[in-house]
């Protein structure tokens, strides 16, 4: 009966942390160097788990992120949680002869592609991740 | 025994049960998005395309909502850009008081206000319809046959009630903001086309998320 107990306790924690990470989002970064010996990155990573992260980065080195970027920082979270309200839209579309660029967002994650015969480069991170990373920055600004 | 196993197991059951029960939450989320989806579709896009006279597959394409511009341009605080305000001096302007000649094409009748033929550009300034139009032909010194060709191609077409926006802020201050607000009220509209020897430009004006 205790092992149960324990068997349901584990399945249950263990269905909760799921639905909490796909809820959250997944940051997806695909990188495939074509070249003979070339790289090929592919990282899946619960976005839940970024802002929880950075409560463990101490505190200096956000300020100094805060410093350096402290201009940029409302535009990234005005950016963020305004493409929000625009999902599955392409924002950027740049060719030129092989090359690819594309800036789009699919559904409420923002999408990054780049694709040449050298490499294709694919990263997915959700919108909501970026807008909690920059809150998390512009809260570490001295002076705030 | 039955008893026992089920108030044992009960509250186990119940978590898992609302937890099984999220995932219906982050259907609902979605459906909600695809909902916003629809909903923005009505909204205004500004869309920018060049494409290269040489290599016809060098295209940049950048499609903007406006709505997001007007909410991100007071963001950006950089350089003369400072809250959706660009600021310019006289000497930018060449000492033209641009705001007391847009004073007098605002206030004038429709018409052509600047009709310029020369050998390296004609230019023409008009005024129609509540637009206001503005169209550059640079041409070519020479050309094979002894006659000019052209060389670049401006056509810009901007609602009068934009160019008051624009303006509408302090004397050496452009509105960026006031004007995007203003541009989202029109319908469809081509504003402007460059056809150049090296590229073609077009910016427009329609309630699609994509570029044709």
């Amino acid at each position: 009966m205790i092992l149960a107990k324990l068997a349901l306790g584990f399945a249950s924690t263990m269905i909760f942390a799921t639905v909490y990470t796909f809820r959250e989002g997944v940051i997806r970064v695909d990188v495939d160097e074509h070249r003979d010996g070339g790289s090929h990155v592919h990282l899946w990573a619960p976005a839940a788990v970024v802002p929880m992260a950075m409560h463990f980065v101490p505190k200096e080195h956000f300020r100094e992120a805060a410093l350096h970027a402290n201009e940029f920082l409302p535009v990234v979270q005005a950016l963020s949680s305004e493409l929000r309200k625009y999902p599955d839209s392409t924002f950027v579309e740049v060719q030129d002869g092989h090359d690819h660029v594309r800036v789009s967002t699919v559904g409420t994650k923002i999408q990054i592609d780049v694709v040449n015969p050298e490499e294709n480069v694919h990263v997915t991170v959700p919108l909501r991740t970026i807008n909690d990373v920059a809150e998390q920055i512009a809260a570490s600004t001295p002076g705030v | 025994m039955q008893a026992r196993l089920i108030r044992s197991i009960g509250p186990a059951l119940l978590s898992v049960t609302a937890l099984l029960a999220s995932p219906a939450g982050i259907i609902a989320q979605d459906k909600t998005a695809n909902v916003t989806v629809s909903s923005s579709s009505s909204d205004r896009w500004l869309h920018v395309r060049v494409t290269s006279s040489e290599d016809r597959t060098e295209t940049v394409r950048v499609n903007v909502p406006l709505e997001m511009a007007e909410k991100v341009l007071p963001a950006i605080n950089k350089d003369r850009l400072h809250n959706g305000k660009v600021r310019f001096d006289e000497h930018d302007m060449n000492c033209v008081d641009v705001k007391a000649l847009l004073d007098a094409v605002r206030t004038s009748k429709d018409g052509e206000y600047v009709t310029v033929q020369g050998t390296d550009a004609d230019v023409r300034v008009a005024k129609q319809g509540g637009y206001m139009f503005v169209h550059v032909t640079e041409k070519n010194s020479y050309s094979k046959n002894g006659k000019t060709t052209e060389k670049s191609k401006v056509e810009v077409k901007v609602p009068m009630k934009v160019v008051d926006a624009l303006f509408s802020a302090g004397k050496d201050e452009l509105d960026l903001v006031a004007a995007l607000h203003a541009l989202s009220a029109h319908g469809d509209t081509e504003l402007v086309s460059v056809k150049s020897e090296d590229n073609t430009v077009r910016i427009w004006l329609d309630s699609k998320n994509i570029s044709d």
